[in-house]
């Protein structure tokens, strides 16, 4: 199984919001708390650690702690232009948070 | 395991398609019990027997107080559940026994005493007494009506307590709810369900559909049939629940996330503040979106402050939620655990220093759930992501300050704004911090406490609306506002005028609040007058040239020990700076009563000043409004030392606003004088030309009273009757100011005048003397007198029976004359008069430059008058060839 699965308009965002930061990556994703009651997953440009499991899609590198990503599964990332901002759908094959598929992220710094 | 079911228009049924889910002990990590999971067949079944429910009027349609006799019913099954809600709150969401008996015993009674508030001291209908409308008087109330279907999505936190702060106030007020409760804690509000149902709550009115909102959501956010989401949960979600409800303009009240601050101050109790600080943060495992979570502390003893926390956190016993002796449970989930576990880990990186915990909590018979230590972190920088985003665990940030404004400033440097604590043994300072903070919600000296009559709710990111108490019923109503007017006629409409050539007004109202006392010596029922208007502590209000006349002592002496002082700073043309000046000496006084003596500006201030006096703050408060205030004023009584601008019986006071450079006046009935002694002693003094001319700017009430749209018979009674007066009257007190009985009667004649347009206003006259008083300094009364025969030929035709009516008042004998002709001759007349008492005839005589008459002409037809003129006056160029008439 993979750790991440990306289209191709979500994996032309995370490059371009890469590029305009100028960043390589990696791009981790973790677990956030956006407030009152619901954790989800979130995308966020860091550095690699040496726990961390690594993969490369694209060309963009990918970092997920063992444990997000034993909660988590294989994490599917869509992209949606949200009135000119640019934010990510982040669905996992197990279950995260009561509104996984409906809560967006933005990639963070 | 017990087996949970749906509850939709009244009735426990499975999923649609079957489907369910086991929610888990988090003390246990094992399943209990087996729900049915809610897919969008069963939220639409839902919604459409909650919109049945509200369009029957089964529930919405009931007297208030048969709903809450219901309700108290329902709060009743809550209390007989109470054991069973109690067992399955902790199983559910991890709360300890001791905690969830409080919450469970809330539920109800917050039910009761909503719903009994509801119907004792909620205003469902209010009366608007000042409506602020001039030109449509009439009743102006408000009621308060349900919204229609609402959708109440609840978190796991507070599974029961936060399903009642959405179900009590929208069914109090006749709404119908669909509650959706979180995956993890579905259990307590499916067994609300069987209270309500038990209780009698109609089918349909309250349903239970347990879900994933990741599934749910779009359909119960957007769907057409519902009217209103309460949703409290995570800001990213609610931003989402929001942008889904515009779509169909649906209410939302959402409260969402936060990063309280809980301040402690260098005068704070330490033990005080310390048991603050960690009840804060670690009460339900840090799992409360107020949490105290940053704890700020000053330099001056923050070692030993984060010293005493770590022993205090650690004192801390962690343990199964059903066992009586445990502090904390668990937290909720695994997830939630993992995203703890993450923030920590996170916190470590950042640099911020691990006093004490950080890891999970070891349970002795109970290694399959969720505990996580108590944790604190120090040297916490505020801009961490531990500082600034919401951990929902049992982690604190302690953060060091210098001084009580870097204290405000980190608090308020984050997106949320939903509480906070302030810990300091002087509540006044602590007052002084709380105010400063920008959240809805902050506690001195205490944390987490909460009560049905008080509202809850964020400021910034941490949300929209409020819940409980009385705001929170506002939340779940619409306000809809009733006009009825006080004519229903069509020709005593004004605003129906825009679309007629009719402009005039048929019907009236006629109010009189002003006591007259007039005559010879009649000063001295000013001592009665105090005393009928209960009051004892008058302050004499004046200008320097009436008090050197000696008349403000005159007033004194009648009014003995009643009168507290005189002020004597009043000004011609009186600005905002003069009447405050008023007001602060009135307070100081402490009087209760103001006795205006002197000409219409004192008697303007004195109005001003009786406003102010009455509903506190300064005159520009006020200045501007009409039909606003809406309970007596200070009482006011005048002793008028001119005859001319009636202003001792009118609704209206001109003050200047020096800044702006204009004159500007309140129009209220509230501000007529009480009373109005017209004692003819006190006008004798009056120059000639202060006489004539105050005596013409009654002549111009009277006639453009009678000849305006607003007209009637009672204000042309008044009107002509002071027109007659002045007319054998002024050549008197022209050629002899000391004939009292003539200036007694030029005294009646202005305050009969004043009357008159108070009911019926004045016309496009009173607009050109208002521009030429403004622009180039001409005395008001002589204005309205050169302008005022000009004025009534521009309106010969629109008010020729009026006018000739004029004329006989003025003496004209009008026999064989055309109904015209004898209007013009009413012109005429007012000229002759003007002549025969060394009135000033023309512009160019007082001032006014001819090349200005063109501005003046602009600023005349802009002036609101010119709306009541008798003859419609909208061409600049017709008001600039009467101005040249004039000059």
């Amino acid at each position: 199984m993979s750790l991440v699965k990306l289209d191709a308009t979500a994996s032309q965002a995370v490059e371009s919001l890469l590029s305009e930061k100028g960043s390589q990556g990696p791009v981790r994703i973790e677990l956030q708390f956006t407030g009152c009651c619901d954790p989800s997953l979130g995308l966020i440009v860091d550095t690699a650690r040496e726990s961390d499991l690594v993969e490369e899609v694209d060309g963009l590198t990918f970092v997920i702690d063992p444990q997000t990503h034993d909660l988590a599964g294989e994490v599917s990332i869509d992209y949606k232009d949200d009135n000119g901002r640019d934010v990510f759908i982040l669905t996992s094959a197990n279950t995260i948070g009561e509104w996984d598929g409906l809560i967006t992220c933005s990639l963070r710094t | 395991m017990d087996q949970y079911k749906l509850f939709i228009d009244g009735e426990f049924v499975d999923a649609a398609d079957g489907k369910t889910f086991d929610t888990i002990d988090p003390g246990t990590g094992l399943p209990f019990a087996t729900v049915a999971q809610a897919g969008n067949a069963d939220a639409e079944a839902a919604i459409a027997a909650a919109k049945r429910a509200f369009d029957s009027g089964v529930w919405s349609g009931l007297p208030m107080a048969e709903r809450v006799a219901k309700l108290q019913d329902f709060a009743d099954q809550i209390s007989q559940q109470g054991v069973r809600m109690v067992m399955t709150e902790c199983m559910d969401a991890g709360q300890i026994v001791g905690y969830a008996k409080i919450i469970v015993m809330w539920a109800s009674l917050l039910m009761r005493n909503l719903s009994t508030y509801a119907l004792t001291k909620f205003p469902m209908e209010e009366e608007i007494s000042a409506s602020g409308n001039a030109f449509s008087p009439g009743r102006e109330f408000i009621v308060r009506e349900p919204i229609g279907v609402c959708v109440g999505i609840v978190p796991w936190n507070f599974p029961t307590a936060l399903a009642m702060w959405k179900i009590a106030p929208a069914l109090i007020m006749g709404n119908t709810i669909v509650v959706k409760p979180a995956s993890n804690t579905p259990l307590t509000a499916l067994i609300l369900a069987e209270a309500a149902k038990a209780a009698g709550i109609p089918k349909g009115v309250f349903n239970v559909i347990p879900g994933p909102g990741g599934a749910l959501g779009k359909t119960i956010c957007t769907h057409p049939d519902v009217d209103k989401i309460a949703f409290t949960g995570s800001t990213e979600v609610g931003r989402e629940i929001m942008r889904m409800a515009s779509d169909t303009v649906k209410k939302v009240t959402l409260e969402l996330g936060g990063k309280s601050a809980n301040i402690i101050l260098d005068d704070a109790d330490m033990d005080l503040a310390v048991e603050g600080a960690c009840f804060g943060t670690f009460l339900h495992q840090g799992q409360i979106c107020e949490s105290g979570t940053r704890v700020l502390v000053p330099a001056k003893f923050y070692d030993e402050f984060v010293e005493r926390m770590k022993k205090r956190a650690e004192a801390i016993r962690i343990g199964y939620q059903l066992d009586a002796n445990s502090h904390m449970g668990p937290v909720v989930s695994k997830e939630q655990l993992a995203t703890v576990e993450h923030y920590v880990q996170l916190g470590k990186e950042e640099g911020a220093e691990l006093i004490t915990g950080g890891k999970r909590a070891a349970v002795p018979g109970m290694e399959g759930g969720y505990y996580y230590t108590p944790t604190i972190f120090a040297n916490v920088d505020n801009k961490m992501r531990v500082a600034q985003e919401e951990i929902f665990g049992p982690v604190v940030c302690v953060i060091k300050y210098n001084d009580d404004d870097e204290a405000v400033a980190i608090a308020n440097d984050s997106i949320y704004g939903l509480a906070g604590g302030v810990f300091s043994s002087s509540i006044a300072r602590a007052e002084g911090v709380a105010r400063r903070i920008r959240t809805g919600t902050m506690w001195i000296n205490n944390y987490h406490v909460f009560a049905e009559y008080c509202p809850f709710g964020g400021y910034k990111q941490s949300g929209v609306g409020r819940e409980l108490g009385k705001w929170g019923l506002e939340e779940y109503t619409q306000v809809k506002r009733i006009h009825v007017p006080a004519f229903s006629d069509r020709n005593t409409n004004f605003p129906f005028t825009m679309l007629t050539d009719n402009k005039k007004m048929e019907g009236f109202s006629y109010t009189c609040p002003t006591a007259i006392i007039a005559g010879h010596g009649s000063l001295s029922a000013i001592y009665k007058s105090v005393v009928e208007l209960g009051c004892k502590r008058a302050m004499i209000l004046t200008d320097p040239g009436v008090r050197a006349a000696g008349l403000a002592d005159l007033v004194k002496s009648a009014l003995v020990d009643f009168c507290v002082g005189i002020y004597d700073k009043i000004p011609q043309d009186p600005d905002l700076e003069s009447v405050d000046g008023a007001v602060e000496k009135a307070r100081e006084l402490q009087a209760d009563c103001i006795v205006s003596v002197g000409g219409g500006s004192v008697i303007d201030a004195g109005k001003t000043v009786c406003v102010a006096l009455k509903s506190g703050g300064k005159a520009n408060d006020y200045i501007n409004r009409w039909f606003a205030l809406d309970e007596p004023q200070t009482p006011h009584i005048v002793v008028p030392t001119t005859a001319g601008t009636g202003s001792e019986v009118t609704n209206a006071a001109v003050i200047t606003n020096k800044t702006a450079g204009r004159k500007l006046f309140i129009a209220d009935p509230r501000i007529t004088p009480n009373a109005a002694i017209l004692d003819p002693r006190f006008t004798l003094t009056l120059p000639k030309g202060m006489t004539v001319g105050s005596a013409m700017d009654a002549m111009t009430h009277a006639v453009e009273a009678m000849t305006s749209i607003m007209a009637n018979p009672i204000c042309d009674g008044q009107a002509l009757n002071a027109i007659r007066l002045i007319t054998e009257n002024l050549p008197l007190v022209a050629a002899d100011g000391s004939n009292e009985k003539a200036r007694l009667n030029m005294q009646i004649a202005a305050t009969t005048a004043g009357w008159a347009f108070t009911i019926a206003q004045v016309g496009l006259a009173h607009a050109m003397a208002h521009t030429v008083g403004t622009l180039h300094h001409v005395p008001h009364g002589a204005a309205c007198g050169i302008v005022l025969p000009h004025v009534m030929r521009f309106n010969v035709d629109h008010a020729a029976p009026k006018l000739a009516q004029v004329a006989q008042a003025l003496g004209v004998d009008t026999h064989g004359m055309s109904e015209r002709d004898a209007a013009l001759a009413a012109a005429d007349a007012v000229q002759a008069l003007m002549q025969k008492v060394g009135h000033p005839m023309r512009l160019r005589d007082v001032g006014v430059p001819e090349e200005g008459l063109g501005l003046c002409a602009f600023h005349a037809m802009a002036d609101s008058n010119v709306m009541f003129n008798a003859r419609p006056a909208g061409d600049p160029g017709e008001i600039m060839e009467l101005f040249k008439q004039a000059y």
